[in-house]
């Protein structure tokens, strides 16, 4: 695990992927939760790659393509995320 | 109901809102070419900026004589495979001058250059075995890599810091990985920095494999790609290229120090199971890379136009691409205008590649240019022109 997710729980994964994710999104307000779908968001499919790679960096793992095929939502990211051994 | 042609909802409203340009872009029609550079569209003259066509190579006298001989000596196609019917001399006799002229082994000659990254994954990787693709590789080497089964995992485009991470987390799989990269990245024509690449592979025991498709004659001393420009010829495993570029033909190849190569015939399905190349398209291959060995001024001239319009269109104060290279990318703020900068070069004179989401790499709208040898001091300074007056009163960015 990263130094800067030394501490991760379940719930601490939701909160950084969202702060993770609203990096890259261009409207503050814009509203997320666990079901949130990651392609309602109006974000090209590249930008969510980039998403996903800074995601994989913060938790350090890697999420394999086929994977990433199957996420849809943010829980569905933070299922892959735990799946990797992060707690 | 549902049905298997309601997933062409999307594309239909694509072609449609592409159509309403005037010219859609997917369907343009040369309707003569005249030469290496210039074409007839839509009636009249046209300046190619936008075909590969790096050494200019496609109208040249040895190579449409070598392809005349070849078709009134060995007919026109080859009708089938290979293994099933057989090799023609000159397909073993360019696999060994593709082979020689990168001082490997062994070459092996694929019908396209998507199909020579199709056939080298799949011959190369399988299920449980690990793939790290630059996030901006080539369709061919993401469908390759579906091909083969193995698991596929991306890192930061030109970053061999992201790559070592990704590398050090995989632990013991790490030393039986594939790493794939692209000697020249074809949308926006930046090159990695291959020495740093050579090393995170060396560090963890992966292997190498570099897309030479754009650098192939365009890059190296003797134009044998990036991978000569960086001296790593020793530490690159696997090059893949194409000659439906710098060679002006079409097929593909994929070379390597490994003698294991010579296996991936009798694995590599999209070998297996494709027509060989036809003999007109083998000669002047052939007689192409001849020319690329022996015109190293061709390559020169290339990056002294490069060089040219990277800069005058610098000075039009347009966004372009990181680094000067054969392929010159101008940004655009929106797919809207860049498809109306498009349509207004090719009024100009001026036909280009208009490259908008999600075919571009990081989300971006582009008009694309790639030069020629064969293009003169004038065209490139229509070209350049052309953009100024494409693009005047607005800034592109």
């Amino acid at each position: 695990m990263s130094d800067n997710t030394s501490s991760t729980s379940p719930i601490s994964v939701h909160s950084a992927l969202e702060t993770i994710l609203r990096g890259f999104l261009t409207d503050d307000a814009q509203t997320l939760n666990q079901t949130t779908l990651i392609n309602s968001l109006g974000l090209e499919s590249v930008v969510v790659l980039e998403f996903v790679t800074d995601v994989e960096d913060h938790f350090d793992i890697n999420i394999d393509l086929d994977s990433l095929a199957n996420i849809q939502t943010l829980n569905d990211l933070a299922e892959a995320v735990i799946a990797q051994g992060v707690e | 109901m549902n049905s298997l042609f309601d997933k062409f909802a999307e594309a239909a409203e694509k072609r449609d809102s592409l159509s309403q340009l005037g010219t859609n872009p997917t369907q343009v029609v040369m309707e003569r070419a005249i030469d290496a550079t210039t074409a007839q569209i839509n009636g009249k003259p046209t300046i190619l900026a936008g075909t590969n066509n790096y050494l200019g190579l496609t109208f040249e006298p040895e190579c449409i004589d070598a392809a005349k001989h070849a078709l009134t000596q060995s007919g026109t196609g080859t009708t089938g495979s290979r293994m099933a019917n057989g090799n023609y001399a000159d397909h073993v006799l360019l696999e060994q001058e593709i082979a020689e002229f990168y001082g490997y082994p062994q070459a092996m000659l694929f019908s396209t250059g998507y199909g020579a990254n199709l056939g080298t994954l799949a011959a190369l990787v399988g299920p449980g075995d690990v793939v790290m693709l630059d996030a901006d590789a080539h369709a061919s080497l993401y469908d390759g890599c579906k091909l083969s089964g193995a698991d596929i995992y991306r890192f930061k485009h030109s970053d061999p810091d992201s790559l070592d991470k990704r590398l050090r987390r995989l632990g013991d799989r790490a030393s039986s990985a594939l790493v794939a990269i692209e000697g020249l990245y074809s949308i926006l024509g930046d090159y990695p920095k291959l020495s740093e690449f050579c090393d995170v592979c060396e560090k963890y025991g992966a292997m190498l494999l570099v897309d030479e498709a754009h650098s192939l004659g365009t890059m190296g001393e003797h134009g044998r790609g990036l991978s000569e420009a960086e001296g790593v010829l020793n530490r690159v495993d696997f090059i893949v290229g194409t000659f439906s570029k710098s060679l002006g033909a079409t097929g593909g190849y994929c070379v390597s120090r490994h003698e294991e190569l010579s296996l991936f015939r009798y694995t590599s399905r999209p070998f297996i199971f494709t027509a060989s190349p036809c003999p007109s398209v083998v000669a002047s291959t052939r007689a192409a890379l001849k020319l690329l060995r022996e015109q190293p001024e061709r390559r020169e001239r290339l990056w002294t136009i490069a060089t040219r319009l990277y800069n005058g269109l610098s000075d039009l104060g347009l966004t372009l691409g990181p680094q000067i290279s054969p392929v010159v990318a101008v940004r655009c703020h929106s797919a809207e205008y860049a498809m109306s900068v498009w349509q207004r070069l090719l009024a100009e004179g001026v036909y280009t590649n208009l490259i908008v989401p999600p075919a571009s790499p990081d989300g971006s709208s582009l008009i694309r240019c790639s030069l020629s040898a064969a293009h003169t001091d004038e065209q490139v300074e229509q070209i350049i022109a052309a953009v100024g007056v494409a693009t005047a009163g607005q800034n592109a960015t």
